[in-house]
């Protein structure tokens, strides 16, 4: 311990965080050596070996459980399936750059991208506070300035308004964690766990303060504003990340904190205001995403419901409830990121194609497209035969197998409103358009279209095979 | 208590929270970025406080690691705020977020 506090088993732990902050250098080398149009292919190539690389080197340590680097980061089930997820969104990210962005920023925005990503990996294997905030604010920082990388104005507009709402939002989280500094008197998230600190009010306000700063980053109602303006600001593969990996990083230190962390005989009472704004998330990311005009802000609205109802898998902190979360979590990320790599396809050389009027008579046009946006848009409003039907029946299952009737109620009622939604851009791609002429130039990126394919596979693939992990209890020492 | 520290924890406890509210209300009512960047800053560092009287009180230099922890990433927050107010408000005459309108709310 005095000597030499690390043994190799610590850094094990974070190859597959280390590799991908290596490959974000490798993309900026590439960068400076590649010349004329070759350039674009190697900047993604690079990029989407190294996550490759990442994702089994992390699938590796599946079966283990440690704690390294004196309790600051945990490698285990939990923490692999966590990473994994994240991976796979920042592929899927990567893959759009081919369809969408500008050339000037593309090595630079890959890099950030992957940073960010790292930062959404420590996030899931953060066993004390420290590595929380490091976590967090690494995701965030890569996002600011990836927000703002585009020739847009409401691109850099929706940066400054990230920067300053994310920051307050971290402040409020800092300050709760200095709180439980003070409670507890270590930083380790295990040293929550003793009943006795439940009774302190430095903890009771602490946690208020912990769960705004979550709350922020997983958009829950009332802390949801940011989200549909920063989403239809950024670029497209930045909003189809974001909307993924800062969800499931954030999701991770609550799980980590809900399960692992609360004194048990307290987590119902300390829990139950998180499982209110889940509700009224479902409610109001459902009733805002009928009045959008925008396919960002549509899906921004649409997640911000989506991680309602993940989070009514929690109640109730069961074991089962946690792996129907995480499967719902994957089914969202294939869905949601299939949409987004359809907007891709929509988009030209100078237009992103999320205008939801752009989709009027797609289904005419372009068929293929269409089927797969009509598919993925069903996934999410909970249609069999997808992954998000199988998803939601779990999850309701859990939430009243709990004692939590009601929040199932809510989540059945979100869904009867969110299929208003879909329906409304369903009809729309199939309406007959008469006036409008065809396209100029249809984007066809192949490796869009192989994202929108993988995608749609796995949403109709885990409806079948329901993979729920097994092996995902959040441990803190 | 195992430490001991010069005045009781309370009082640090009530100075660093009046700091924070300071800044969050710097946050919530100023309409310069910049300003709003700096009540962000005192948000922080009333966190900062509250880890050092901590790490005092119970003899943890945790706390201390922390603090400095939470110095580095300011700075760096802080690095990449400014780029972003100066590439927003470049073509502005003046610097205010009521100007910075173009997405709804």
């Amino acid at each position: 311990m005095i000597a030499n506090p690390y043994n190799s088993l610590d850094w094990n732990a974070v190859i597959p965080l280390l590799v991908v902050s290596v490959t974000a250098l490798a993309v900026l080398f590439a960068d400076l050596v590649a010349r004329g149009g070759v350039k674009r292919v190697v900047c993604i190539a690079i990029g989407l070996a190294g996550l490759a690389v990442a994702a089994v080197l992390c699938a590796k340590s599946y079966g283990q459980s440690y704690s390294s680097f004196g309790g600051g980061f945990i490698m285990g089930g939990f923490t692999v399936v966590f990473e994994e997820l994240i991976v796979l969104s920042a592929i899927f990210s990567v893959a759009l750059y081919s369809a969408v962005g500008e050339a000037r920023h593309l090595a630079g925005s890959i890099a950030l991208l992957l940073w960010s990503a790292a930062g959404a990996m420590l996030m899931a294997g953060a066993g004390n506070l420290m590595t929380i905030f490091l976590g967090l604010e690494l995701l965030s920082l890569a996002l600011y300035c990836l927000c703002g990388m585009s020739r847009r104005t409401t691109a850099r507009e929706s940066a400054l308004k990230y920067l300053i709402l994310s920051s307050t939002a971290s402040g409020f989280m800092l300050y709760g964690m200095a709180l439980f500094f003070g409670a507890t008197g270590s930083v380790s998230l295990a040293a929550l766990a003793n009943p006795a600190t439940a009774a302190s009010p430095l903890f009771l306000v602490g946690t208020a303060l912990f769960f705004i700063g979550i709350a922020f980053k997983l958009s829950l109602v009332p802390f949801h504003v940011w989200t549909p303006d920063v989403y239809e600001g950024a670029p497209l593969p930045v909003t189809a990340f974001m909307s993924v990996a800062t969800k499931a990083g954030a999701l991770a230190v609550l799980v980590r904190f809900a399960y692992a962390t609360l004194p048990s005989i307290h987590v119902r009472e300390i829990l139950l205001p998180l499982y209110v704004v889940a509700a009224i998330s479902m409610l109001v990311g459902n009733l805002a995403a009928l009045a959008q005009t925008d396919m960002k802000r549509l899906l921004a609205y649409s997640g911000i419901a989506q991680i309602g109802y993940i989070l009514v898998a929690l109640a109730g902190t069961t074991a089962l409830g946690l792996r129907y979360a995480v499967f719902y979590l994957a089914a969202y990320l294939f869905m949601n990121l299939g949409a987004f790599a359809v907007v891709a396809l929509m988009s030209t050389e100078n237009e992103e194609g999320s205008r939801i009027a752009a989709f009027h008579g797609l289904g005419w046009r372009r068929p293929w497209l269409a089927a797969a946006m009509a598919f993925f848009l069903l996934g999410l409003a909970g249609f069999p035969p997808t992954a998000g039907f199988i998803g939601k029946v779990l999850i309701l299952a859990s939430a009243v197998g709990a004692g939590y009737a009601w929040l199932a109620g809510f989540l059945i009622l979100g869904t009867a409103i969110s299929l208003y939604v879909y329906f409304k851009i369903l009809r729309l791609m199939y309406e007959r358009d008469q006036q409008r002429a065809a396209p100029v130039v249809e984007n066809s990126s192949a490796l869009a279209w192989v994202s929108v394919g993988v995608c749609a596979i796995v949403t109709v693939a885990l409806t079948f095979y329901p993979l729920v992990p097994s092996n995902i209890i959040p441990l803190v020492k | 208590m195992p430490g001991t520290l010069p005045v009781a924890i309370e009082n640090y406890i009530a100075l660093s929270a009046v700091i924070f509210f300071v800044g969050v209300a710097g946050v919530m009512l100023r309409r310069n970025p910049l300003i709003m960047l700096m009540s962000i800053e005192l948000m922080w560092n009333a966190a900062n406080l509250l880890f050092l009287a901590f790490s005092k009180m119970w003899l943890n230099n945790a706390g201390h690691v922390f603090a400095f922890l939470v110095i580095t990433v300011a700075a760096a927050e802080a690095a990449i705020g400014l780029a972003i107010v100066v590439t927003v408000f470049r073509s502005a005459k003046h610097v205010d977020v009521d100007e910075v309108n173009l997405l709804k709310g």
